[in-house]
């Protein structure tokens, strides 16, 4: 009942709420105190006086009504952030009331019944105009970030009350994991472990694909003049196509309660992996858990991996190792599918047997050992 | 003007308000008044960069330390001034409150200070209003919540990010604090202080009255007064002649001026005169029996036949404290309405309070009086009860040669009436007013006003007339009381003042009863003709003072739940009551603005002229205050503006130093050019010509402001160029 009671009285003060500060506790015990000396002398200055103070108190709570009444606000957040790494929002606050501005007014953005302070500060707005806020955001964990509204707070005009009014303003963002530098010794390893099971093709590219006797038509810049001045032929160099480079990455959403850091970590290198991945053209499929994405290439779909990442969330071990949805068990599509790569935060978690051999990145690896073949 | 300079200039304000208050409530000794008086005006030079005083001050900058002892010495002080100098506590507790101000004045530094300078001066203007109820508190009142709204609002404008975590402020923007009071900011504290205003108003006049009464207390010392006792020296009335002090303000709802004339409001009535003093042995007081809530009814006469009474008379009485308890009222009096727990009357008719009050009473009372019964003017003999003619035709031993002079007068008449206006014909016609009459110092006193000096006061006439008509077998007696005669036109009633004090006669007639009679002649001394300017701004004054005490030092639940009934009645009568209260208030006003119309059409060329002079000067004032705009002047002074307007006057100052020393810049040569002149003529002055033509270009051309720093340095580099000698 009580708890009822106190929620139905968090609701209603929850748009509205009024609180005294230190000079206001001051200004209202001397106010008590000259009511008491008017109510025992019945000197009608004391009334005055005490009516003075209670006006001031008045004047204070209307006034204060009137900077938070009408104003409107708009939000817009980056589409995807990355944790720990610094990003822009904006705020756009307009007071829609048409005499009056609104003064010394303190945003707060308010995410989970919880007031983050940005520092912003507006000391004046117009009638009718509006202000561009725009303020820092560093998101400290991945997933989706959820801001519910804004609580804007006025100590105007005596500083006796500071007045809270709440707007809704939802705003929401993906908060990606982390992306790390890998060490190029890393990566070379893995790349060169996932070479072998590439499926080439001639393309545009820098490496080697094959030598041929040139043909009407093919690129002069194309020939392969030590070749050429060896076997007396004119011989063009192929190249192997950058784009069909192709590699698929697993990640175990396996892990116990405890090893919560390690599962963010992984999915941290995991993410890395995809970006330095995707930064050379391959081609990428990412299976997290349940879920798989296709092949693909390019900004659109490395962003698609990466909000996969941001979402995906540690599964323990106990209830859903057999779990039927994780597809962790399950081989890859093709047989072409290039280099595999099994990111693993826990040794727990069973690795399923491939068509090819997989390159196995456990704990050791993302929290700075080398990684194991 | 900084906000910051702005809030400490108008915490001084506050103080001094407070302080304005205290001087006029409190008797404060004047060491202190000086202290503080210096304290107030140190700050106030401070805030306004007096270079000399705040030099001074930081000589004798005191630690915290030492500031708290300080103020545990006030403390100390306060203890052996309440338990051994001034014996009272509020008035003890008053001379501490000033020492902890002016302790704060010299130490307003931090903004704690600020909030302990709030909270003292508040405390002193509450003491203020416990010392007094006269209308100076008012605008002082006034001042302080202009003030006090300048001061809270400055102080939230000017605080540093109260709200939490105070380290990820960003201040896109100045602090409020480097930041200047401008036009809309001063506009802004106007209005929140005019709305307060009005607000305090409303809930004052709502505010429940609710008064415990656990510690009430009057306002100074009464006024005294004389002739209001059971004894009375013939010509104690005298000294008081000479006092203006306001004892009183009538009002009479049903009449006008031209309809009363001289209006008597009797006091005490005396029945035994031994020859130098009068006497009232009928003193013996009952209480009167309250007929309804606070309406006190006098029954029966003190004439032992009953008379035909005259019209009856309504008064609204505001009686200031005096040291008696003798209530006022026209004569002669039969029901008194006011918060007094009870009322007596003697069998003369005069009106008590239990005790003298220590505050200012309003009350009404209904008089009516004794007129001429037409079977007294004819002759029939008359018979009186012993104890009437006891007490009635006393004389004392002495007065043979009163009864001879009485005889004569009166011989020739018939009937006790026109005895009784011989008499005082007689005396009003042959003897002289004047207040320069030591007749008390006399053996007898009223034999030397009847035959030798023939020259006395109130006092002398009304005694005198009471003996003769004694002498010669006729009741009567002395009675005291005030004669109003100031009209004031502003408010409609009558200011009654301490020279107002009279004294007449009341006769007894068979028929009439107790019929008044005033032998005095007007008073030779009394102005006459057109009244001087300033007794109209008095009686403006006045009034206004009337509605003060009407409105604000006497309103009570009383009032209050007239409105309430008249607000069950109907909203019309209370629509009409405020349009009448406003009316009331503001009656001066309009009054005076008709008098000026009226002046204008009736009074000539000379009135018109004034009239237009009056309204053209005003036109003109608000004209200058759109233009001027006043309120910018601190910042123009101080700001970028005024740093700019000194390098420039520094910079002209140079040059005529230069011209002196020989040195000429023509007209047309830039300021660049002219320092390579005087490198080349006078190269020791070169690198002060150099620095000050710089700043000079910066301000007036780049209009780059310049820091108060660097104007500081340009004036220290003119002042050396001063002290060099050219070769």
């Amino acid at each position: 009942m009580l708890t009822r009671l106190r929620a139905i009285v968090q609701r209603f003060t929850y748009h509205r709420s009024t609180r005294l500060t230190s000079e206001g506790l001051q200004f209202l015990f001397f106010t008590l105190a000259v009511g008491i000396a008017a109510i025992n002398t019945g000197n009608n200055l004391f009334y005055l006086l005490l009516s003075m103070m209670l006006s001031i108190i008045l004047v204070s709570g209307i006034v204060a009504e009137h900077c938070l009444r009408r104003l409107e606000f708009h939000r817009h957040l980056p589409d995807l952030l990355f944790t720990n790494e610094l990003a822009t929002a904006t705020l756009v606050v307009k007071n829609r009331k048409s005499r009056f501005p609104s003064f010394s007014l303190t945003l707060f953005d308010v995410c989970d019944g919880q007031d983050i302070d940005r520092g912003l500060v507006i000391r004046e707005l117009p009638p009718g105009a509006s202000k561009l806020l725009s303020y820092p955001l560093v998101a400290a964990r991945r997933g989706r970030l959820r801001l519910d509204g804004v609580r804007v707070i006025t100590s105007f005009p005596f500083g006796l009350f500071l007045k809270k009014a709440y707007y809704p303003v939802a705003g929401e963002a993906i908060i990606c994991p982390e992306i790390k530098p890998l060490a190029d010794e890393a990566l070379q390893d893995l790349l060169a472990a996932g070479q072998e099971h590439t499926a080439h093709r001639k393309g545009s590219g820098s490496d080697l694909y094959n030598l041929r006797l040139y043909q009407a038509g093919d690129d002069s810049r194309a020939i392969h003049w030590v070749t050429t001045a060896r076997t007396s032929k004119l011989t063009v160099r192929e190249t192997e196509a950058e784009s069909q480079r192709r590699a698929s990455i697993y990640l175990s959403l396996l892990a116990p309660d405890n090893l919560d850091t390690e599962f963010e970590e992984a999915v941290a290198y995991t993410a890395s992996l995809v970006h330095h991945l995707a930064a050379r053209g391959y081609h990428l499929q990412l299976t997290a858990g349940a879920s798989r994405s296709s092949f693909g290439q390019g900004e659109a779909h490395l962003l698609d991996l990466l909000r996969m990442l941001a979402l995906c969330e540690r599964r323990a071990p106990h209830a859903e190792m057999r779990s039927d949805t994780d597809r962790f068990m399950e081989p890859p599509d093709r047989v072409d599918s290039g280099a595999l790569i099994v990111v693993r935060p826990w040794r727990g978690a069973e690795v399923p047997s491939m068509p090819v051999p997989a390159l196995l990145v456990d704990a050791e690896t993302f929290l700075g050992a080398s990684h194991a073949m | 003007m900084p906000c910051d300079q702005a809030l400490r200039l108008t915490s001084i304000v506050l103080a001094s308000a407070s302080f304005v208050g205290l001087v006029l409530g409190a008797s404060l000794p004047g060491w202190l008044i000086f202290l503080t008086a210096s304290a107030l005006l140190v700050a106030l030079s401070r805030t306004g960069n007096v270079t000399a005083i705040t030099s001074v001050v930081r000589l004798v900058t005191l630690s915290p330390t030492t500031w708290n002892v300080l103020v545990l010495s006030g403390f100390l002080g306060f203890w052996i001034d309440s338990l051994w100098i001034s014996g009272d506590l509020l008035t003890s507790g008053i001379h501490f409150l000033l020492v902890l101000m002016i302790i704060k004045l010299f130490n307003l530094q931090h903004r704690r200070d600020y909030v302990h300078l709030f909270a003292i001066s508040l405390v002193a203007i509450l003491a203020a209003a416990s010392l007094t109820s006269e209308l100076w508190y008012f605008p002082i009142f006034l001042a302080y919540m202009l003030a006090g709204v300048w001061t809270l609002l400055l102080f939230q404008l000017t605080k540093d990010a109260a709200v939490p975590s105070a380290a990820m402020r960003r201040e896109p923007e100045p602090l409020e604090s480097n930041r200047d009071v401008t036009p809309k900011l001063f506009w802004l504290a106007n209005g929140l202080a005019a709305a307060t205003f009005g607000l305090t108003l409303v809930i004052f006049f709502v505010i429940p009255r609710v008064s415990a009464g656990f510690y009430q207390k009057g306002y100074g010392e009464n006024i005294r007064t004389s002739g209001f006792s059971n004894t009375v020296d013939l010509g104690s009335i005298g000294p008081i002649k000479r006092d203006r002090s306001v004892v009183m303000r009538v009002e009479l709802p049903d009449r006008q001026a031209h309809e009363v004339g001289r209006f008597y409001l009797r006091g005490l009535a005396f029945d035994r005169y031994d020859g130098r003093s009068w006497a009232n042995q009928l003193s013996h007081r009952r209480s009167l029996s309250e007929d309804s809530p606070e309406t006190f009814t006098l029954r029966g006469s003190q004439s032992h036949k009953p008379s035909p009474h005259g019209p009856a008379l309504r008064q609204h009485i505001q009686l200031e404290p005096l040291d008696t308890p003798v209530l006022f009222a026209a004569p002669f009096a039969e029901s008194i309405n006011g918060r007094f727990p009870a009322i007596q009357a003697d069998v003369t008719g005069a009106l008590y309070l239990p005790f003298p009050s220590s505050t200012r009473i309003e009350y009404s009372a209904v008089s009516r009086s004794n007129t001429v019964a037409p079977a007294d003017l004819q002759p029939q003999p008359a018979a009186y009860p012993e104890l009437f003619i006891r007490h009635f035709l006393q004389m004392p031993v002495q007065s043979e040669r009163i009864a001879a002079l009485a005889r004569d007068v009166a011989e020739s008449k018939q009937t006790i009436y026109e005895k009784a206006v011989a008499i005082q014909d007689h005396l009003s016609s042959h003897y002289r007013y004047s207040l320069d009459a030591p007749l008390a110092a006399q053996a007898h006193p009223l034999e030397e006003f009847l035959f030798d000096r023939k020259t006395g006061y109130c006092e002398h006439y009304a005694t005198a007339m009471v003996m003769m008509l004694r002498a010669i077998g006729i009741p009567a007696r002395l009675v005291t009381g005030f004669l109003a005669t100031e009209w004031n036109e502003y408010g409609n009633y009558y200011v009654v003042r301490q020279q107002d004090a009279h004294a007449w006669v009341e006769v007894h007639l068979p028929h009439s009863g107790w019929v008044m009679m005033d032998p005095t002649p007007a008073d030779g001394d009394s102005p006459g003709g057109t009244l001087p300017a300033w007794h109209t701004v008095q009686s403006m004054l006045d009034s206004v003072r009337l509605r003060w005490n009407r409105f604000f030092v006497q309103y009570s639940a009383t009032d209050q739940l007239a409105v309430m009934r008249d607000l069950q009645t109907g909203s019309a009568s209370v629509r009409l009551r405020t349009l009448d209260s406003l009316a009331a208030f503001l009656r001066p006003l309009t009054d005076a603005f008709e008098t000026g119309i009226d002046s204008m059409t009736n009074g000539g060329l000379p009135h018109v002229v004034k009239v237009v002079a009056i309204l053209l000067a005003g036109c003109g004032g608000v004209a200058w205050l759109v233009w001027a705009r006043p309120w910018n002047w601190p910042r123009r002074s101080t700001g970028a503006a005024g740093n700019e307007q000194a390098i420039v006057q520094l910079y002209r100052r140079m040059l005529r130093q230069l011209e002196r020393r020989g040195i000429r810049k023509p007209a047309a040569m830039p300021p660049l050019q002219f320092i390579r002149i005087i490198q080349a003529q006078w190269s020791t002055a070169g690198t002060a010509v150099a620095s000050i033509t710089e700043l000079y270009c910066r301000a007036r051309f780049g209009r780059v402001p310049l820091t108060r720093e660097e104007l500081h340095r340009a004036q220290e580099t003119f002042h050396q160029l001063t002290s060099l000698s050219r070769s």
